[in-house]
Order: C-alpha cells, then structure tokens, then sequence
C-alpha cells in the first residue's frame, strides 16, 4: 500500500506542477514520472493519463477531428511506451479516443440531420448536444445500452459511469450498419470530406472540444468513484461469520470491507507482504494496516494480520478470499500486485471463492498477452544490498512487483457497474472500448 | 517470544506428561516471579526474553551460523564452556535446596521417589521455587555464573503470564515455543538437556534433524552423568525419573518435533530392554553406544543416501532445479551433483522475506560454479517455474498419509509447480516420518514466536497434501509419498 500512497501524492504533486507549463512540458515530465515508476498503480496512472489528455485536448490547436485523434494517440503511445505494464494507460487514452469519435459522429449527424439521415430514428432536437447542457447527460449510455427508448428518456438514468459510445439505440446500430461499427469508424476517416461547410469548421471544432473535456472531466469522476461504487456490492457478497482474506488491502478493498463491516459480522485476515512489514518488532509504532484494522475494530469487525508468505497454511479457515486488480484482462485474467497470485492458487486449492475488485477503467480488451508481458520485474534493492558482494555476485535475483493471476483462479469479478462472471468482460469490453482502438497498444508500438 | 509464561505444548509430545510440568509453572509463577531478581545488574550481552526487541535480533545472526557449521559438534564445543558455568551455579543451586529440604517440612523429602504425578509435580514446585530464591546469595559468590545465570532469572515479567493470549481464538490449539528461565526448569534437568532447550527456545537449532542429534547427544550425557540410587536398577528408575523430566522441559521449551518423539520412544524401549541384573557401568556404555549406532545409521548414513539419490535425480545437462529456503539436505544434494558427478544445472532459491535463509546458500552454490537465481518472495511463482525441471523440497515430516510437513510457503510452490506438471521431491529421512495424520495445516502446527505479537501472527510450517508431492527420497530409496506407511511399517519390523 505504501508505494501507492505515495504515488498518489505524486500525482497530486504532478497535478499542481502543471499549472503554467506548457502541454508538452507536462507530458514530458509525466512520462519521466511513469519511467521511474514514481507514479504507479492503476489509479494514479489512470488519473495522470486522464488528466494530460486533457490538458492536450484543451491547450492544442486542431485542424479538424482527425488532427485530434492523431494528436492523443500519438501522446497516448508516448505515455503507453513510458509504462507498458501499466495497462490503465492504454484504457484511458483508448476511451478519450473512443471519446472523440463519438463526439464527431454526433457532430456530423447534427450536420446532417438537415438531410433527414434515416439511420436517426428520433427527433433531432432529442439527440442534438447542447453545449450548456450537464456533462453527465451526454455520457450516460453505459448502464443502459441495451434501453432502446429514446434518447430524451436515457437522459434521465444518470449513472454517468462511462464513456459508453453509442449515442444511438442498439437498434439504430444495427438498422443502419454493416458489422464492425462502420457508422462509426468512416467518420473518422473522412470526416474532413464529409463536412462539406468548411467556414464551420472552427466553430464546431471547439464544440467537439467542450464536449470531449466534459467527457474526460467524467472519467476522471468515475476512477474516483469507483471504490465507492464496487462498496456498495459488498454487503452482498460478505456474509455474517466469514472468514475473508484479503492480500495488501488496497483502499478498495479497504472501503469494501469497511462498507461490509456495517451490516456484517464476519473476521478479516489481513496477508501482509512480509517484504513491506519484514520486521514488527523493529518498527513498533508501526503495524502493517493499523489504520485499517482501527476501523474495523470499531465497526465490531475481528482482524489480524498473517505474516506468511505462504497463505496455504491459512487457508483450511478462510472462507473467501477478497484481492484488489491492477488491471483486468478481457479474458478474465488478473494482473495484481505481486503476491496475490499464490494466495488465490491457495484458496482454489481448497475451493475457496476469489473475488476480485477493479474499477471498470482498469479492465483492458487486451486478453491474449503474454504473462511475461504482463509481470513487472524489479524491486531487488530491498533484498540485496552492494555490501554483500558475494550474494550480489552469485545470483540473479528475480523479484516481481505484478504478477498475472490466471483466469480460471478467479471466481468472480466487482466492479463499478455490478458483479460480473467471467463471460461477461468482453461484453463490458465491447461496450467501452470502440472496436478501431482495442489494438491501440500495438500500432502504438509498431510505430515506434 | 515476548509473551513468555506457560501454555499447551500438546502436537509433538509424544508422551502426555507435558501437562503437569505446566501446571507446575502456572502455580508457582507468580510467586517465581517476584521482582527481586529484576533488580540484578543484567550482565553483557545476554538476551533475555523480557526485552521485546533483543530476542528478535538475536537468533537471526545465530541461524544461519549454526546451519553453515558443521552442526551439533560444533554447537557442542561452543556451549561447553556455558555449561560449565551452568552446571557449577546448577550445583550449587542443589546444595541449596538440598539445605532448604532439610528445613522443609518431611512431606518433600519423599517427592524424588513420588511418581509423575499431581501431587509429585506440586511438592517439586514448591521446592524449585526455594531453590530459585536460595540460589542467589550462593551464586553471587561465584561471579562468573552470577553473569550466566542472570539474564535468565530476571526473564519472566508480570505481562509476560499470558503466554498465548494473543493467538486468534481460531488458532489456540497450536503450540508455540517459548523461552522457560532455567530457574524455572525443574531440578531435575541435567544441564546439557537444559542448554540445548534454551537453543530451541530461541530457535537456534531449527532444522529437525539438527535437533535430534543435538537432543540425543545431550542425553548421552544425561546417561554418563547417571547414577542409580541405592535399591533401584537402571531400566526402571532413569526413564521416570531422569528422561521424563528432560523431554517435558525440551517440549515445554518448543514442541518436540516428530524426529525427536520418535528418538524418545526408541530411547525408552532400549532402556527397557536392558536386563535388571546388567551391571550400572555396562548398562550406560550399551546405552551410550546404541545411541551412537542409532546416530549412525538414522542420522549420517541416511542422509548420505538421500543426498545421492536426491543427486541422482538431476539430469547431467541443462536442469533449472527449485528449492524452497534452505535445507541442509538439498543443499547436500545440490553441491553433490555439482562436485562429485560433475553435473550442469542451475538452481533457483526461493525465499521467505521474514526469514531469508536460502540467502546465504547462494553463495555457497554459485562458489561452486552453480548459477543460482534468487527469488527473495512468492511472487509470480507461475511465471517463475515455466522453465523449472525439478523441484527439491527438505521436509520437516511425513505424515503417514502421505502429507508433508514442511517449512511454511512449501505448499503454496508445490501448488503451483503441480500446475506446470514439474516433478515435486521431498526429502526426508525415515526418522522423521511419523504416524499422525494431517489432512491440512492446522492440524499439526507451530506458531511462530518471533513474529507473534498482537498484531501480527505467523505459522511455522505448512502440510502438502500427497497428490502434489512426486515423490519422497529417503535413505530406502525413492517412494511415492503413499508408500509412507509402508514403509514405517518396515521400520517397525526391522
């Protein structure tokens, strides 16, 4: 935990610096932070990507949409290329993008709605954006996509939690479109040809930009909403007498216990990685989580802490086991802080369930990564010191900071938009991620 | 280790008669306690159990030192001089008591001959607790085991009474090891035994075969040092009278790991073999050298043996070998393929943070022209052992279902190396099996002394469940962990 609460003040720290900086100071000094790991974990990353590009979409001059689109992605590889395991980043920058792309096929159907389009089955004035308008009218589709009503009646259902792109009806879709979003992807292409009205150009322009800076305003609210809105799950899920373990509680996993911990009564077992707490004894004041099992003392909820490396031993008593994601791959693979991986091969052993907790922004459509893409090597200055120059001598030391928790360990998966199988992901994948940037990373790499 | 005072020492006594010494202890302790030894000027560099951060600190440097020697032999030189000085105040302490007996009311006086029972227990309680307090003026004539003696007498404190009180009530079965001031020891420990039970207290003897020997040697002295009194014959008065209170102090100092109950029963059955009629002299040298033998053959040449076999298991060219901590027989194994038949292969450590004793191997191995590689935690194990073509194992135990009984975290990379179909070997000299039956690791554990505090809580060891386990070498060759009761069946008749 300790690594993630100072890269949150880190970002805090970078946030401030901002002020004042040019666009491309801050992204260089934003990548030279993801570099040297100063900002890490998926929530700060996900929140400095979200907020650089939106300093990009705000401060640069573009020509036209397509200008836009080039400029984040080519920001977007940049940032991706500085922290590659960090799949949030890509997320971010694939859902700004999808983000803009929705805004020009809004804009452009508002253009041509003049020619009665028949694929807009309902009044424009209906599903005209209004630049006065809130930010989460505009954003809400993700929780209802499947509503086929009107627009104006969705308006209503503010649980803006996404970015969700149709700002059709599924049915509009699928009466106006060959397969693959096409309605979609050629107005990026030739959205410049398709605008035949040149001197609006400007001025539409800057009306994408407003409404793409609201869009980011609002994945921003939602990374940090998210701990508040998989707690409400918890209750659910946490029954009286349970015996949870937990491994390097993160705050979410900390506000879902705690959430939990008013209704139930059950008894946490806190797994401390033994590298962050090696030694009690030597540090009294300071017990791993003390603050965290403060407050569940206070809720009447039992804890202690475990200072095994090994959870197996402890399993036999467990009844569930709770871990928090770095990121969630498309086929339900996990990507967690180093540690987590045995602890949940440990309660599959003894048919314990394993819930993992993720923010939606954190499940990535990458699937078929390989794991040794995905585990972050490092950390060896804890173990090693020069001093010792026969250990150093001797070995390689391979310390792993992420690790992949296969998906067949994982039994299900919370997160802000519910509870989910594993099945459901790509679903979830699909309805927040536009099709033309699931494979942003690659292209984002090839290009290099 | 901090909380000090008396508990369950069930688990790994073989013998039941652990209660009684207990209850002992809890009677007298808080008169035992009294504080006027706290006042005493604690001498140099002696680490008592009252003083939260030393205990910690202490065994730490000490492990890996008395692993790296050449063990017990090496350990013995080094505490002779301690015992020395231990036995002196020991003495002394006797003729103390002794004239405090003799002021006592007649009723103690019969408590030698008093069999382990309630009443026995309670009368020696009573009298320790004169012996502790009259010790003092005696031993403060001799300066040098004033020094010895000190640290241990100023050790139990008021808030130290509550031995196990911070154990989760979920694992309040489990017994702990905790340090027993030898003032508290009864009178009856010979001080080899009360020497070696501070070592385990403090876990500088960890590794259960080193505790065994270590633990037979200390009873080889206990028969030398053995007269039968008058109207009594060796094989029914040492084993009630002189190896009872020995084995209830070694558990009480840490639970008796499953080697050392099995050496114990062994060690009774030959005292009760010895016919009444042999002579006192003879008796001790037949016992002293069985001991010597069983040493021998249980000991040494097993482990020469798993060490071969265990060698013989890596392939000439190409293997990445995985072991867990650090065992000695692994590493045995390890340098015997390396050295005697020139075998090509690299090695990965993985380690316990907390108790980072596979570090110092790595040295040890890559002197020897072993590429190692060092994983100081259980991170990304599935990544780690895709490339891994054998996994090597020290067990602690063998249970006769098969499980094993080993450091904790064993489980966790057997699990996994399981799932990448990687050959899991355990080994394990047959002295170590035992007929208990652990279907998981809750059944049979220990916690953790040193990082036991209120809030943090370790266990020991773990149980691997048979299915995970490839095979076990032991000195009778290599065996599915099935056959395990099989085998001690065999033992049994040989």
């Amino acid at each position: 935990m300790a690594p993630v609460m100072n890269s949150t003040s880190e970002v805090e720290k970078y946030l401030k610096s901002l002020k004042g900086k040019s666009v491309d100071a801050s992204i260089d000094s934003l990548i030279s932070l993801f570099k040297r790991r100063q900002i890490a974990g998926s929530e700060p990353c996900a929140m400095a990507t979200a907020h650089i590009l939106l300093q990009v979409v705000a401060k640069t001059k573009f020509r036209d949409v397509d200008h836009m689109l080039e400029t984040v992605r080519q920001v977007g590889c940049k940032l991706v290329a500085a922290q590659p395991k960090e799949l949030v980043v890509a997320n971010i920058v694939r859902r700004v993008l999808g983000l803009i792309r929705d805004e020009a096929s809004e804009q452009r159907n508002e253009g041509t709605d003049d020619d009665a389009s028949p694929e807009e089955p309902f009044p424009p004035a209906a599903d005209a954006p209004e630049p006065s308008e809130a930010p989460s009218t505009k954003y809400d589709g993700s929780t209802d996509y499947l509503h086929s009503g009107p627009r104006h009646v969705r308006l209503g259902a503010l649980m803006s939690v996404g970015s969700f792109p149709a700002s059709k009806t599924l049915l509009s879709l699928l009466e106006a479109s060959p397969p693959g979003h096409p309605s979609l992807s050629p107005l990026a292409k030739d959205s410049g040809t398709s605008t035949p009205r040149l001197g609006h150009q400007n001025a539409r322009i800057s009306a994408i930009r407003a409404e793409i800076i609201d869009g980011i305003e609002e994945i921003k609210d939602e990374i940090s909403q998210v701990d508040d809105q998989i707690a409400s799950s918890a209750d659910v899920q946490i029954r009286p007498l349970d015996y949870v373990l937990v491994y390097q509680p993160s705050h979410t996993v900390q506000k879902f216990l705690l959430r939990a911990a008013t209704k139930r009564r059950f008894t946490v077992v806190i797994a401390v990685d033994p590298r962050l707490a090696s030694s009690p004894r030597e540090v009294p004041g300071e017990v791993p989580f003390a603050s965290f099992r403060k407050k569940l003392q206070a809720a009447g909820v039992a804890s202690m802490n475990i200072m095994n490396i090994g959870q197996a031993a402890h399993m036999p008593r467990i009844s569930k086991v709770v871990l928090s994601a770095r990121c969630v791959l498309a086929n339900g693979g996990v990507v967690t802080d180093a540690g987590a991986g045995h602890v949940a091969r440990a309660a599959k052993e003894k048919g314990c369930p394993v819930i993992v907790l993720s923010g939606v922004y954190e499940l990535s459509p990458e699937s078929s990564m390989e794991e040794d893409e995905l585990v972050e090597w490092g950390g060896a200055m804890g173990h090693a010191g020069f001093s010792d120059g026969l250990f150093v001598k001797g070995a390689q030391l391979q310390g792993a900071v992420t690790e992949l928790i296969q998906p067949e360990l994982v039994d299900s998966y919370i997160t802000n938009l519910g509870i989910h199988s594993r099945n459901h992901l790509t679903t979830i994948v699909a309805d927040h991620y536009k099709a033309e940037d699931v494979d942003f990373q690659l292209w984002g790499d090839a290009e290099r | 280790m901090v909380t000090e005072g008396s508990g369950p020492a069930q688990g790994t006594v073989p013998s039941g008669t652990t209660k009684p010494i207990q209850q002992e202890e809890r009677k007298d302790a808080p008169p035992a306690r009294a504080p006027p030894k706290n006042d005493q000027p604690t001498g140099p560099g002696n680490t008592t159990p009252a003083t939260a951060p030393a205990p910690t600190t202490k065994p730490a440097p000490n492990k890996p030192v008395a692993r790296d020697n050449q063990g017990p032999s090496g350990e013995k030189k080094l505490s002779n001089a301690e015992l020395k000085a231990k036995a002196k105040a020991e003495k002394q302490a006797r003729r103390a008591q002794q004239k405090a007996a003799q002021q006592a009311p007649p009723a103690s006086a019969g408590a030698p001959h008093a069999p382990q029972g309630h009443a026995g227990n309670e009368a020696k309680g009573g009298k320790h607790k004169q012996k502790s307090d009259a010790s003092q003026p005696a031993a403060s004539a001799n300066s040098k085991a004033q020094s010895t003696k000190q640290p241990i007498v100023m050790a139990p404190t008021a808030k130290n009474t509550d031995h196990m009180a911070d154990v989760p009530e979920c694992f309040s079965h489990l017994s702990m090891a905790k340090r027993i001031s030898i003032t508290q020891a009864d009178k009856d420990v010979h001080p080899a035994v009360l020497a070696l039970g501070q070592k385990m207290g403090a876990f500088a003897l960890t590794n259960s075969t080193d505790r065994l020997e270590a633990t037979l040697l200390a009873f080889k002295q206990v028969i030398d040092s053995y007269t039968t009194p008058q109207g009594s014959t060796l094989s029914r008065h040492f084993t009630s009278h002189v190896l009872n209170p020995q084995v209830e102090y070694l558990s009480a100092c840490r639970p008796m790991c499953f080697s050392m109950g099995n050496a114990v029963r062994w060690l009774k059955m030959q005292v009760s073999k010895i016919d009444i009629d042999l002579p006192e002299a003879d008796a001790k040298k037949y016992l002293t050298e069985a001991i010597d033998n069983f040493l021998r053959e249980r000991i040494h040449v097993a482990d020469v043996v798993i060490v071969e076999l265990a060698a013989d298991l890596i392939s000439p060219q190409g293997d990445l070998v995985v072991t867990f901590m650090h065992d000695p027989l692994v590493e045995r194994a390890l340098l015997h393929a390396r050295l005697e038949q020139q075998k090509n292969f690299r090695v990965m450590i993985i380690d316990d943070p907390l108790e980072p004793t596979g570090r110092a191997l790595v040295p040890r191995l890559s002197e020897k022209g072993i590429r190692v590689s060092y994983v100081p935690h259980l991170a990304a194990l599935g990544t780690l052992l895709q490339e891994a073509s054998l996994v090597f194992f020290g067990a602690e135990s063998m249970f006769s279902n098969g499980a094993m009984y080993a450091c904790a975290g064993t489980c966790d990379v057997a699990l996994f190396a399981n799932d990448l179909g990687v050959p899991v070997i355990g080994l394990c000299s047959t002295i170590n099996f035992t007929e208990r039956v652990a279907i998981d690791s809750q059944t049979y554990n220990e916690i953790d002394p040193d990082h036991h505090t209120a809030d943090s809580f370790r266990l020991l060891f773990d149980t691997t469940p048979d299915k995970y386990i490839t095979a076990v070498v032991t000195e009778l060759g290599k065996t599915a962990p099935a056959s395990v009761p099989v085998i001690m069946r065999k033992l049994e008749e040989l």
